[in-house]
């Protein structure tokens, strides 16, 4: 089983995210605001936009009504930097607007302070 | 995995000033207006910004924290020797944008030459892959006529640019510009910059205004079209930019079926309105539709012509066009043709290889 640690715990902050490489793989660490830790390839699935340079952020759910916001899950999605598609970390890294596309992803596991990626 | 350098004449890039860097090509008092008593364009947008670094790509911001699209080394190293650019067009002026004044015109063309001025500097004499759009302030005809003769012989300069606001350019009150254009060999690329697309208001919504905006550029050709533009300046040509191009059909369609039935009342049309598109009118790609190769070509059979539309990134905003992902897979002739001979022929003033440009040959 291929394995790798991809970077310390104390790299990422809760409601932050990082690039990193995985065997030859450009790959994104996530760590969403309840401390866990989450590993996508770092390329949106649109147009291949780097998702690093774009932002964990709330979003407006599928609860709103036409004129009432409803925003919550902050840090929990990753908003593409060029057209801003919407990704779900803690959703297998569904699209909100269309989920039957998602970011490729991959396992992670924390162990002492290492943050392991594997297949 | 290395990515194939596309040979690609990009027909949209937003270069950017900022205002403290026109100050060296303003005379007075335009120049100190900006920098002591801090005028700035107007503009708003009543919206949330589309995406997270407004409309920019958020990774197109320069290192240094300066503006996406104001720094030519960053814009170098990641869009044109990254997608390998044979020639990339400049459309920058967006904010100051000089057409889109209202009133105070002096202002509009004092920031129109200088303008020009900064682009010729910064941008076309440092990259031989980068050419330009005149910038006027055409709502002031007759200035927008006297720049047009002042840079329109440069030999990196293209087209004018002509913003799609909210005046309607065909106007025969307009056509010295067309001329002016024409005799230095200069096509017309017009850009929306706030253009009104709902009853002269804003919809409620970005998404709504962004989606609509198709119609201003379709409102703008037609009225080219039936104000006989095209015939009155037979070498003329004019090239939509950021509109899109599925809407093409139907304008073919129904402009066609139009003229068939009321050519009285605009005589001056010698030919039938998508004959003068096919020959003398060309839109750019971006924001391309997620269309499959079969919708794709469909639509190309239904224009009649693969030879309308040009490719364009857009760079650096952010509904920018990948040139390797925006469009579906097409056959390498047709894909050549999008992405590089369709503008190449459009433009008489780009040369048929980069060494047919000769530095040092500006009239300025
Ligand atoms: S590349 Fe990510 S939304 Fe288009």
């Amino acid at each position: 089983m291929k394995e790798q640690v991809v970077c310390k715990t104390s790299d990422i902050q809760p409601g932050e995210m990082k690039e990193s490489i995985f065997g030859k793989q450009n790959v994104l660490i996530c760590r969403t605001p309840d401390g866990n830790f989450y590993a996508f390839m770092n390329q949106c699935v649109h147009q291949g936009a780097p998702l690093d340079k774009g932002m964990m952020c709330g979003a407006n759910t599928s609860q709103s009504e036409p004129g009432n916001y409803h925003h919550c899950r902050k840090g929990e999605i990753i908003r593409c930097p060029w057209h801003g598609r919407e990704f779900d970390i803690k959703n297998e890294g569904r699209m909100l607007a269309n989920p039957e596309k998602k970011l490729p992803s991959f396992k992670v596991r924390v162990e002492d302070e290492n943050v392991i990626l594997y297949k | 995995m290395a990515k194939q350098p596309i040979p690609l004449v990009d027909t949209d890039i937003h270069e950017r000033v900022q205002y403290r860097e026109l100050l060296e090509y303003l005379d007075e008092p335009f120049r100190h207006y900006i920098s002591n008593c801090h005028w700035l364009q107007e503009k708003h947008m009543p919206y949330t910004q589309p995406s997270i670094a407004g409309v920019d790509r958020a990774d197109a911001i320069v290192p240094d924290g300066r503006p996406a699209g104001s720094d030519l080394a960053f814009m170098q190293e990641q869009l044109l020797d990254d997608v390998g650019h044979e020639f990339g067009i400049l459309t920058g002026a967006l904010d100051p944008s000089p057409s889109s004044m209202h009133g105070w015109h002096e202002m509009a063309a004092a920031l129109a030459s200088a303008y020009n001025n900064w682009q010729i500097d910064k941008w076309l004499d440092k990259d031989e892959r980068l050419y330009g759009s005149v910038h006027v302030a055409a709502q002031d005809r007759d200035e927008a006529v006297t720049e047009i003769e002042r840079v329109g012989s440069h030999p990196k300069m293209v087209q004018v640019l002509l913003p799609i606001d909210d005046i309607m350019w065909g106007d025969p009150y307009y056509h010295p510009i067309f001329e002016a254009a024409e005799k230095h060999n200069l096509m017309i690329g017009m850009h929306h910059n706030e253009p009104p697309i709902y009853y002269g208001k804003w919809p409620r919504y970005f998404i709504e205004w962004h989606t609509l905006i198709p119609t201003a550029h379709m409102k703008q050709v037609t009225n080219m079209i039936f104000n006989g533009v095209f015939d009155k300046f037979p070498n003329l040509g004019l090239i939509m930019i950021e509109g899109g191009f599925t809407f093409i059909p139907h304008m073919m369609w129904k402009m066609d079926q139009q003229y068939r039935d009321l050519r009285h009342e605009v005589p001056w049309l010698k030919r039938k309105p998508s004959d003068i598109m096919k020959k003398q009118i060309r839109f750019c790609t971006q924001p391309s539709e997620e269309l499959s190769k079969k919708d794709f070509t469909s639509l190309l059979e239904q224009m009649g012509t693969d030879e309308m539309i040009c490719f364009a990134t857009d760079y650096p905003h952010w509904d920018y066009d990948s040139p390797y992902r925006a469009l579906p897979n097409l056959d390498p002739e047709l894909k050549k043709k999008i992405f590089y001979e369709n503008a190449k022929n459009f433009y008489p003033k780009i040369p048929n290889t980069r060494e047919g440009y000769h530095e040092g040959t500006s009239c300025l």
